[in-house]
């Protein structure tokens, strides 16, 4: 095996010094000159139409300098589809949309006057399912939805709720099941969440006399809201400068452009002053996005031998009010579906719906857990009904080398050993007995094997610059959002080995600004260590090559008699005739002064190689890379309450190569424990009017320190020829597998069958009665 | 109308206006630009903006700014001696328990208050104290180990 100098350490993250002290600056840190605040007022309605808005008592109220409202907008934006407004204009669609605002000196003004605002509005029908706001009657949530400019591989079903549906079909689609001796269908749900970052929303826009914008904000695509932006208010790209600080996390819901056309419509009023807004927590839950809100209908059929012959999965998305950011995950999560199995047959179709609640968005894992959920449900339910044991049943099925996905990849050994995965958390679960039903406990396991592919676009591209400084340091920047996951570590080792300098004399940004950053579309989809990564490594080489044509002229050589060890470039037949790297880095400077050669500076960029557009069946090439892996869970049942408790929680993933083995691990734990949190308590709920019931942390109850359960992760390195010295993408997939391995654990524990998650006590004790008729 | 009043902020004796129905949490961070401490949640949940007041670890955002009078209170750009970080920053800034870092300072501010005040405390109150505070990136795995990490540094210190 290749050994590395530098990747495969656990090495520090570089911003750690900055966030224990205090001293890193997130965006409500970031203060202005002469800057202002805004509140917004939200709805009493999640679907209404605006009938008036009257504002002039609020605008005498103490510190408010203007109140705005939606009024007079004349632009739609989005990236998938022009379905969004910065502020409603005629009618609320759901309970967090701006209706208006106020900007005061302080934020505590603003707020105060939101009272002051009245408005009238005229009720109408409300829908919080996607099921419901698709029967053939519903009122319409979008009724010039056919005027939208859509990307032109979108469709929406005029005169519905149904904004897009995507449908794809490999070999004979439905048709064969004919092939198939054994067939199941259930349907399942993964209800809607929130990321849920301990950071909320916030953002700031300042209009300045110079005719260029500048923006602040909680989002890791500076770029995007950038274009966006200079779309919006027609003003060229270059014009708009978007920062983004650090972030305390994202988890998904800081992607795409969230807050940012909002608080840029109302910062237009005063121009030539920064406005500042950041979300309340309840806020962060009803006026930026949600996640999941999927249910699949699956159908499975399989030969009597355990092949897999046919798969049908309909996704039913709660896409919420505006549909431009669901849309992706809707489809990712239809072809995603198939989980990471082989079927001859497949017919996958997905609609994203408009509905009356907060738009639905990225969420770590992007559509992959929501459907999976089914997927590893029913190999479970399939293997039961063959009599065989689940592990042999998916092993016969796995997408190894030579087999070809849904959307009709052919798959490569360096999509990564899935059975050595599957076999170690196999032998981690199952290598002890299970303890036996006692008064108090009932006990379940169960593992289950997943995949994550990424989603791409044309243009998911991800630029660097490196620049060598005259002692050799090395400073680079990228456009890579640091949401946590610890990308700047990635980066200085990956960096390091590629340059063949030490960690220690390579500076890693600090902030994206897209003034200074290179582009990057946005760091999502588990894409920057594979695809950041091999920018880094183009611009090394780069970097080396120009210190090598430098050195050439010094040494009177050519280029290709040079090596390069990161100290010198010297002749490689004879290593004492050399010069020093530190020497080369501003151009070569001779004794009586004349600079030879050039500044050592690079540029670079990298993107998913030969992704595609799919065909209209929806075959296509979309990623390269995929990573799979396997999960299980070791649980008990508390049999008085209901409670489902997790005692051990165990991953491997075949990651092809660990960066940094403390983050990968951090990572994993993290993911893990939220996926826990949505599989065991956490759900979005809305009562009948489309209110939210819960938008608190005390009410949305994400996982606490005491509810962390042990975990044991592991990973197998199989090396991946495209990302950085061999390594994957990791950053999604721990969040996958934890709902169906509890739910398939829960019936390992008492023999019934559960659906839909959370797995709240009150549905495992109706679980447990269920249990009780069925002895 | 403001009102003033007298406090020990982060060593310093400190004389301050402030409205009345201001919390600890905007004091600090709107008042007095100390934007290390965090603000999280709405209801007194996540534990981001815990500060130390007269050696316990209290949370700033439901604690009235009127409180601080008289009191000495410390927040997490008080910890480091210059350069030196304390054993509490050190520990956590290496054991991985930073990943965003926005409950970092909050999680700091708990063990300080902890540690300080009884550095043998057991495994029942370490996790009673770190169950206060919520954290969406770690796991909490990391965030234990620098807490034990730490609570080795304060105890060898204290020999
Ligand atoms: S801000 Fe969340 S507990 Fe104080
Ligand atoms: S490190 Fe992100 S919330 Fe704890």
């Amino acid at each position: 095996m290749m050994k590395y100098k530098y990747v495969g350490q656990p090495y520090n993250r570089p911003d750690a010094i900055s966030k224990v002290t205090g001293k890193a600056v997130y965006l409500d840190d970031v203060r202005l000159p002469d800057m202002l605040h805004t509140a917004v007022l939200r709805p009493q309605f999640a679907h209404a139409l605006i009938l008036s808005v009257e504002t002039s008592e609020a605008e005498k109220c103490p510190g408010v300098v203007k109140v705005v409202t939606g009024k007079d907008c004349k632009f739609r934006y989005g990236d998938n589809i022009k379905d969004l407004q910065p502020m409603a204009v005629t009618k609320v669609r759901y309970i967090g949309d701006p209706v208006a605002a106020v900007i005061a000196d302080t934020a505590a003004h603003a707020r105060a006057a939101l009272d002051k605002i009245k408005v009238e509005y005229k009720p109408l029908p409300v829908y919080t399912d996607a099921r419901d706001a698709m029967a053939k009657d519903a009122a319409l949530i979008h009724e010039d939805m056919d005027d939208y400019w859509r990307l032109p591989t979108l469709k929406q079903a005029s005169g519905t709720n149904i904004a897009n549906t995507y449908h794809l079909v490999k070999g004979r689609g439905e048709e064969g099941f004919d092939e198939a001796d054994v067939i199941i269908e259930e349907e399942f749900n993964y209800p809607l969440g929130s990321c849920a970052a301990i950071e909320p929303h916030g953002t700031i826009v300042w209009f300045k006399e110079d005719r260029t914008i500048e923006v602040w904000s909680t989002t890791i695509c500076p770029f995007i809201i950038r274009e966006d932006l200079a779309h919006s208010y027609d003003m060229p790209v270059s014009d708009v400068r978007v920062h983004t600080p650090d972030l305390g996390g994202c988890f998904g819901y800081k992607s795409d452009v969230t807050t940012e056309q909002t608080i840029a419509w109302i910062a237009s009023f005063v121009p030539g002053r920064p406005v500042k807004w950041v979300g309340t927590r309840e806020e962060d839950f009803t006026s930026t996005l949600l996640a999941h809100g999927i249910r699949t209908k699956m159908k499975m059929g399989a030969k009597k031998d355990g092949t897999l012959v046919a798969i049908k999965s309909i996704i039913y998305h709660t896409g919420g009010a505006y549909a431009d950011t669901a849309v992706n995950v809707t489809i990712a999560s239809t072809h995603n579906s198939t989980g990471p199995y082989e079927y001859k047959h497949c017919d996958l179709t997905g609609y994203t719906v408009y509905t009356n609640t907060p738009a639905v968005g990225a969420y770590r894992g992007y559509g992959h857990q929501e459907s999976q959920i089914a997927t590893e449900r029913m190999m479970d339910l399939m293997a039961r009904k063959l009599g065989m044991n689940p592990l042999e049943f998916r092993k016969k099925n796995f997408l190894s080398e030579g087999k070809v996905n849904a959307v009709g990849e052919t798959m490569w050994k360096h999509n990564g050993n899935l059975l050595e995965c599957a076999n170690r958390v196999d032998k981690m679960v199952f290598g002890k007995p299970k303890p036996a039903e006692d008064d108090q406990f009932v006990y379940g396991r169960a593992m289950v094997t997943v995949m994550k592919s990424p989603k791409g676009a044309p243009f998911s591209t991800k630029g660097c610059y490196m620049k060598m400084n005259n002692d050799g340091s090395v400073n680079i920047n990228m456009g890579g959002a640091e949401v946590g996951q610890g990308l700047r570590t990635v980066i200085k080792q990956v960096a390091a080995e590629a340059l063949k300098i030490p960690p220690e004399q390579i500076r890693i940004y600090t902030e994206i600004d897209t003034q200074y950053s290179p582009y990057e579309w946005q760091t999502i989809g588990s894409m920057f260590t594979t695809q950041g990564g091999r920018a880094i490594i183009r611009a090394a080489d780069k970097l080396i090559a120009s210190l090598k044509s430098t050195a050439a002229q010094v040494l009177k050589t050519d280029v290709d008699y040079l090596e390069y060890d990161g100290e010198f470039v010297f002749l490689q037949n004879d290593p004492t005739i050399r010069v020093a790297v530190a020497d080369l880095a501003r151009g070569y400077i001779t004794s009586d002064g004349i600079t030879i050669g050039e500044l050592a500076q690079s540029v670079s960029d990298a993107r998913l190689p030969r992704y595609s557009n799919p065909d209209k069946n929806g075959q296509g090439s979309i990623g390269v890379s995929y990573t799979m892996g396997s999960q299980a869970v070791d649980l008990k049942i508390e049999k008085k309450t209901g409670k489902v408790i997790i005692n051990h929680f165990y991953s491997v993933f075949d990651v092809g190569q660990v960066i940094n083995p403390l983050q990968i691990r951090g990572s994993v734990l993290g993911g893990v424990l939220m996926s826990i949190g949505a599989a065991l308590t956490e759900e979005v709920v809305f009562d009948k009017e489309g209110r939210i019931t819960n938008p608190h942390l005390f009410k949305y109850h994400i996982p606490t320190y005491k509810e962390a359960p042990e975990q044991t992760i592991e990973f197998v390195e199989t090396p991946d020829p495209i990302g950085p010295f061999g390594a994957r993408g990791i950053g999604e997939h721990s969040v996958i597998g934890a709902a169906p391995a509890i739910l398939n654990a829960i019936y390992d524990a008492i023999g019934v069958d559960l659906f839909e998650i959370p797995v709240t006590p009150d549905k495992v004790k109706a679980a447990l009665e269920a249990r009780k008729e069925l002895k | 109308m403001a009102e003033r009043m007298t406090f020990t902020i982060n060593g310093k004796e400190q004389t301050v206006d402030y409205e009345p129905e201001m919390m600890l949490l905007d004091l600090l961070r709107e008042v007095l630009n100390l934007t290390g401490t965090k603000h999280g949640c709405d209801n007194s949940t996540c534990g981001t903006c815990t500060v130390v007041m007269d050696g316990k670890a209290i949370k700033s955002c439901n604690t009235p700014a009127a409180k601080a009078a008289g009191t000495s209170i410390l927040t997490v750009e008080g910890l480091a001696k210059g350069m030196e970080l304390h054993p509490i920053q050190k520990a956590i800034s290496e054991s991985g328990a930073v990943q965003c870092g926005f409950c970092t300072p909050g999680i700091v501010m708990e063990l300080y208050g902890l540690l300080e005040a009884n550095p043998d405390a057991n495994e029942v109150e370490m996790t009673n104290a770190l169950n206060k505070h919520l954290c969406r990136c770690t796991g909490y795995e990391p965030i234990r180990d620098g807490a034990l990490i730490a609570q080795k540094m304060i105890k060898e210190t204290r020999k």
